[in-house]
């Protein structure tokens, strides 16, 4: 599988955040960009589209990005889904990966980790 | 973050109007500062040699750095580090009010070296920003704010603030002195709670060009209208700013902050808030108003 192939699903409540990832994506390559505002339409959006990798915020209305985490990996337990968020902390990050997070990376995200990202995910995939 | 804080300070004792200043950071990147002054800052010379190596300097066509290591002011290793190090930002904002017509360079100097005495910065110091010098500056900036536990992390989390301005909007600012108030209600702005050992309401207050200029920089896009996506660009650095201080309080505290969704007001009530801090911060498109309550 390569870049060009992947279908990919932002979900982070800030329409600037949706707006330069879907950006920085197209300009990757990537086939497909879905996006999500909310934890809950993250959960909804994943079952309906079956992405290839995910990159979630943690702090939204509603569900939140680990909740949400959790359960599309009880739809699909291969599912990759990779916690962007700016509170970055041990804690955060301890349960990002206890719930089954793919990776966690910090904000601000660069378009270069973006790329990196969607390599590892095709490593595993 | 001198150059903010001397802004500031030069604002205070009415030595410059705030549309001066403003003007002065807006023109700053246009302006060169003289060899000999960035030997004076760095205390490398005084005054008088500065002007004597000038003069000689002019009459006999010699780059001045040279004529300096000729008296044995300098060596050759000093005018080379002083050649490549990048001008200090309160010598260009200087140089700029200077050159706008808003001071003369002797008041300007006069000023500086009032403030540096006032702070008890050495000249050394002044030149490299560290972080003590830095710490003292805005724990003079935060005097205001009473001697708690809150007080504390309040100062880390300004000085933090100022540092991620640089990083995500620019250095073109100057913070106005920080206003205490008991209640009040935000029109236009957006707002994320802290909650945790350290549980605070932290609100960012912009309207208009101020809003437009702020979205505009922090996005990298051209904002043309403060409408929900401008709102959007400021919910987010304020996002940026607070998920950055959670980082750092969980690495120097152990602790964890939780944050609650940012959102974004048209009218937001902070009457129930008995401590409410408002600093204003002067760009050159506007007026930007952090507040911060607990």
């Amino acid at each position: 599988m390569a870049v060009k192939e992947l279908k990919v699903l932002i979900c982070d409540d800030s329409m600037l955040i949706r707006k330069q990832m879907k950006e920085s994506l197209e300009k990757l390559g990537v086939l497909k960009v879905f996006e999500a505002g909310d934890g809950d339409k993250a959960v909804s959006k994943y079952a309906e589209t079956n992405p290839d990798v995910v990159f979630m915020d943690i702090v939204m209305p509603g569900k939140t990005g680990v909740d949400a985490l959790k359960d599309i990996k009880s739809i699909d337990p291969a599912a990759k889904v990779v916690i962007v968020s700016s509170a970055g902390t041990k804690g955060n990050l301890k349960e990002a990966i206890t719930a089954g997070a793919f990776d966690f990376v910090q904000k601000p995200i660069e378009e270069d980790v973006l790329l990196k990202m969607l390599e590892k995910a095709i490593k595993k995939a | 973050m001198y150059m903010q804080f001397f802004g500031n300070y030069l604002l205070n004792q009415g030595l410059v109007s705030a549309a001066a200043l403003m003007d002065a950071l807006d023109k700053q990147a246009e302006v060169t500062v003289s060899f000999e002054a960035l030997a004076v800052n760095d205390a490398l010379v005084d005054a008088a040699q500065a002007e004597a190596a000038r003069a000689e300097a002019e009459k006999s066509g010699k780059f001045i750095g040279d004529v300096m290591v000729e008296k044995g002011f300098l060596t050759q290793e000093q005018v080379g580090a002083l050649l490549h190090a990048p001008p200090p930002g309160h010598l260009l904002l200087g140089q700029a009010l200077v050159e706008g017509g808003h001071m003369s360079a002797e008041q300007f100097e006069a000023a500086l070296s009032s403030y540096k005495n006032q702070n008890s910065i050495p000249d050394a110091d002044f030149h490299n920003v560290k972080d003590g010098v830095i710490k003292l500056l805005i724990g003079k900036f935060c005097e205001i704010i009473e001697s708690s536990e809150a007080s504390k992390y309040i100062t880390s989390y300004l000085t933090l603030l100022f540092k991620n301005l640089i990083r995500f909007v620019g250095d073109d600012f100057a913070p106005l002195e920080i206003k205490y108030l008991r209640g009040m209600v935000c029109t236009r702005c957006v707002a994320q709670k802290i909650n945790g050992k350290f549980s605070a309401v932290s609100v960012i207050d912009a309207e208009g060009d101020a809003l437009v200029g702020f979205a505009s920089r922090f996005s990298k896009e051209t904002i043309k209208a403060p409408d929900e996506y401008a709102l959007a660009c400021l919910s987010e650095f304020l996002n940026l700013h607070n998920g950055l201080y959670a980082v750092n309080f969980s690495n120097e505290e152990g602790d964890e902050l939780e944050l609650e969704p940012q959102t974004a007001y048209e009218e937001y009530d902070l009457e129930y808030m008995e401590n409410i801090y408002i600093v204003p911060v002067c760009f050159t498109f506007g007026t930007i108003n952090f507040i911060i309550s607990f």
